[in-house]
């Protein structure tokens, strides 16, 4: 079985690390695993989606997941969640930042950012639980752990080992940084309730 | 190649363009060149970090592959890399370099992007394979990027060739799972010997070297006859398919009991082989990315193929696109709301260029641009560039407008600093011979940002880390016969706005350098502006600056007011300056003016 999880958000929230984490610790697990995102002018600020697929047993033909067929998504930004929303599967897990990056099109008139994201994304029958990312890591002291925080989410949706986890997190981020993103992770994984 | 777990654990987890790196290392390359461009940018400093290998960025991609030309007649393998219209600049050496072929193995990359990521057109660069008569290899995952990038070297030496290897976005953006080995010593080929014949293309030579090539492209069709570059996985022969590259990985996501002829070289191909498998199979799809090349050169062997709707031409095809070309169901309807605000990319906070457009939209100047980060000055509430070609055609058009509408027209040329140096000095060159009458902006933000934030000439830094000799602007400005040439600091609004009114309403050409780091690079922040929302007008001066970092709140006042998102704040002022009431002031402690 190939298993597909779409990671969505904003340029600069650390999307592509938290991606490159997840992938490293499925080549540890020895299964197959093939990421896809697209850089370049989706950084100065704009939409970034980040595609990683794995399978302990099966070849991976795309590195794009087909349409639709995404069963996990995180959602680093809320309306990033609605905006992908249909290329979850119907029962797909989507764990969703709550924090708004509110676009600069808002500025324009008649461009308003909905008030009713989380509702949205909730009433669409996906299986959603809100994760306050942002705000654990700020009480870690750590702002720009909140990747690792939505990344510990999914963990809890992955057959993982802890020491694989740890061991991908070392091979992708900055010795001086791991201790407090590896708390962080521990504490994204307490987020989100078991058997979601 | 075995693979259970434990070999996968041993693997790299590597992208497209870090795996060519890594097969161009392996295969023993000793001089890499290129200029950046978006999906390839990665290629070099990757190849770069893993050493022993001379890398250099080049002014552009025509001098990145002649210096190539010349590190391979004397005798070195090469690595070039560029993006597919990089080849456009550097198509005049590549046609000629099919004639007098290699001595060292050279490969270039041609990195498209189908569905226009990040680029102003999504041209077909396997055009340029049948047009200059180059062998090119497409791969479809990091693996074969690697393991085609190694015997691409090879080809070149054998077949006495330049070899195209022609990943897309998706192969160079995406990671897989990369079996690697070792760098072979590969020494430098032969001697430096003296061949006229061969690298001396006067039209006597040229044309003994025109009949070589028609033999080499026989050869190399011999060779896609029979080698395993090309593959069959035969399954169920109700549905054939032809196909290569990233294409390959949708269709056999789509149909994976199909029959599949998988070909790694797409440039030339052998009728023999696409007639073997189509005899095999009841019905025959070529599924290909942009334009019908394959299909058209199938059918040109006489092979029918099916036809497939037109529209699938355009845009990057996806697992669900081909399954719709083949069986006609349509694809899932991912689409959004409509009502979700959109999230274009926008210039940073506090990014220098946003006060030089901000200026020139007052001043009402009809701009043409050029390629950069600041191409975002086109998008709203900026609006205030007016073309966007191709690298280095702004300054060429503010000198064509200006001939037709005289030094009045309100006409500007903004170019950034990388750009200039690409393509740009030989508009300026053009501009001071003819007598033209244009003012020139060059942004100078001391960096490529648009493509990652890579060194060029003007930084005098090279790829490699060792200081090279800085480009001197303002000099080479005024060597080519430019005399108004001034330097201005584009967080200093009022100087930078002196700047452009001068030199627009002046009847002689000028040269407007302005001059501040990409806030990328600038590590310390400044304060946010202090706001008295007691003197704001809310009359939204500030919003319309666009940066990202200001917003509009609706507090129930007569119009919205005026926040500060101080976490992205960098504290440029540049709200502060064209706030017209004081209302956002640097803060109270601040240095005066903002140095
Ligand atoms: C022929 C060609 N090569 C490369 C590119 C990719 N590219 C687009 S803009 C650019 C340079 C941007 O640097 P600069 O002019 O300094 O502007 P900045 O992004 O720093 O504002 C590059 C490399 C291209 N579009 N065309
Ligand atoms: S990366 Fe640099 S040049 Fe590009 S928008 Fe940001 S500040 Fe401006
Ligand atoms: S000072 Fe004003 S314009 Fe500059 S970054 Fe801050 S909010 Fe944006």
């Amino acid at each position: 079985m190939v298993r597909n999880v779409l990671l969505t958000g904003v340029g600069g929230q650390g999307i592509i690390t938290a991606s490159t984490v997840l992938a490293q610790a499925c080549r540890l697990a020895g299964w197959q695993v093939k990421k896809s995102e697209v850089h370049g002018m989706s950084q100065r600020g704009g939409s970034v989606n980040s595609y990683v697929r794995f399978s302990a047993d099966e070849q991976i033909a795309s590195p794009l997941i087909p349409e639709g067929e995404a069963e996990m998504m995180l959602a680093f930004e809320p309306l990033e969640g609605l905006r992908q929303i249909r290329q979850a599967t119907p029962d797909a897990v989507v764990l969703v930042e709550e924090r708004r990056i509110v676009p600069v099109t808002v500025n324009m008139p008649g461009v308003t950012y909905p008030d009713d994201v989380i509702e949205r994304l909730v009433a669409s029958g996906r299986r959603v639980t809100v994760v306050p990312a942002s705000a654990t890591a700020v009480e870690l002291g750590e702002s720009r752990a909140a990747n690792m925080v939505m990344l510990g989410a999914l963990a809890t949706q992955i057959e993982l080992a802890d020491e694989i986890w740890s061991e991908a997190a070392a091979l992708v981020l900055k010795p001086r940084a791991l201790e407090v993103n590896l708390r962080a992770f521990e504490a994204g994984r307490q987020l989100v309730p078991a058997g979601v | 190649m075995a693979d259970t777990a434990k070999d996968r654990r041993e693997k790299l987890l590597l992208s497209g363009n870090e795996a060519i790196a890594h097969g161009a290392w392996e295969a023993g390359v000793r001089f890499g060149s290129g200029y950046p461009g978006t999906p390839s940018s990665e290629i070099l400093p990757a190849l770069n970090e893993l050493g022993e290998v001379y890398c250099e960025w080049s002014v552009n991609e025509k001098v990145a592959l002649e210096a190539a030309a010349g590190a391979s007649i004397a005798g070195a393998r090469c690595l070039v890399t560029m993006k597919h219209v990089g080849v456009n600049v550097a198509a005049d050496p590549l046609f000629t370099m099919s004639y007098t072929g290699v001595e060292g193995g050279l490969v270039i990359i041609s990195a498209d992007d189908p569905s226009m990521h990040s680029s102003q057109n999504e041209q077909d660069n396997r055009h340029y394979a049948r047009a200059s008569k180059v062998p090119m290899l497409e791969p479809s995952d990091s693996q074969e990027a690697r393991d085609f990038t190694m015997r691409a070297f090879e080809l070149s030496e054998q077949f006495d060739t330049p070899v195209f290897l022609r990943p897309v976005t998706r192969i160079c953006h995406s990671d897989g799972l990369v079996e690697v080995g070792e760098r072979a010593e590969v020494p430098l080929r032969g001697e430096l010997q003296k061949q006229p014949e061969k690298y001396v293309m006067i039209p006597a030579y040229a044309r003994k070297r025109r009949v070589f090539m028609a033999e080499r492209t026989r050869a190399l069709v011999e060779l896609a006859e029979h080698d395993e570059i090309n593959r069959e996985e035969m399954g169920d022969t109700s549905l054939g398919i032809i196909t290569s590259g990233a294409a390959y990985t949708y269709a056999k996501e789509a149909f994976p009991e199909a029959s599949f002829l998988k070909l790694g070289l797409v440039w030339p191909l052998s009728p023999e082989r696409i007639r073997r498998f189509a005899e095999q199979v009841d019905r025959l799809f070529v599924i290909e990315e942009l334009d019908p090349f394959l299909t058209e050169e199938i059918l040109a062997m006489g092979v029918a193929v099916e036809r497939v709707d037109e529209s699938f031409r355009i845009g990057e095809l996806t697992p669900a696109r081909v399954r719709e070309m083949i069986a006609g169901e349509p694809a899932p309807d991912t689409t959004a709301d409509e009502d979700l605000p959109p999230r274009p990319p926008t210039l940073c906070a506090g990014c220098p260029h946003r006060s030089v457009f901000t200026l020139l939209r007052k001043l009402k100047a009809y701009v043409t641009g050029d390629i950069g980060c600041y191409t975002l000055g086109t998008l709203p509430p900026l609006q205030a560039l007016h073309t966007c070609l191709c690298m280095g055609a702004g300054i060429n058009e503010a000198h064509g407008m200006q001939k037709v509408r005289g030094h009045e027209a309100p006409v500007v040329a903004v170019i950034g600093d990388s750009t200039f140096t690409h393509s740009g000095i030989t508009g300026l060159v053009n501009i001071a011979y003819n007598a033209g009458v244009s003012t020139v902006v060059i942004v100078d933000n001391r960096t490529t940002a648009m493509t990652g934030g890579q060194v060029h000439p003007g930084v005098g830094e090279t790829l490699s880390g060792m200081p090279g000799r800085a480009l001197d602007f303002e000099a080479l400005a005024r060597a080519v016969g430019v005399e108004d040439v001034r330097v201005v600091d584009p967080y200093d609004m009022a100087a930078t706005e002196a700047a452009l009114r001068e030199t627009m309403a002046s009847p002689e050409p000028s040269v407007v350098i302005a001059r501040r780091e990409c806030v990328l690079m600038v590590r310390e922040r400044r304060p946010a502006p202090d706001f008295d929302a007691d003197r704001c007008t809310r009359c939204g001066a500030c919003i319309r600056i666009g940066c990202p970092a200001l917003w509009a709140e609706d507090d129930g006042g007569k119009r919205p007011i005026p926040r500060i998102n101080t976490a992205l704040c960098t504290g440029c002022l540049m709200c502060a300056q064209v706030c017209p009431v004081d209302a956002l002031k640097a803060p109270e402690g601040a240095q005066e003016g903002n140095q």
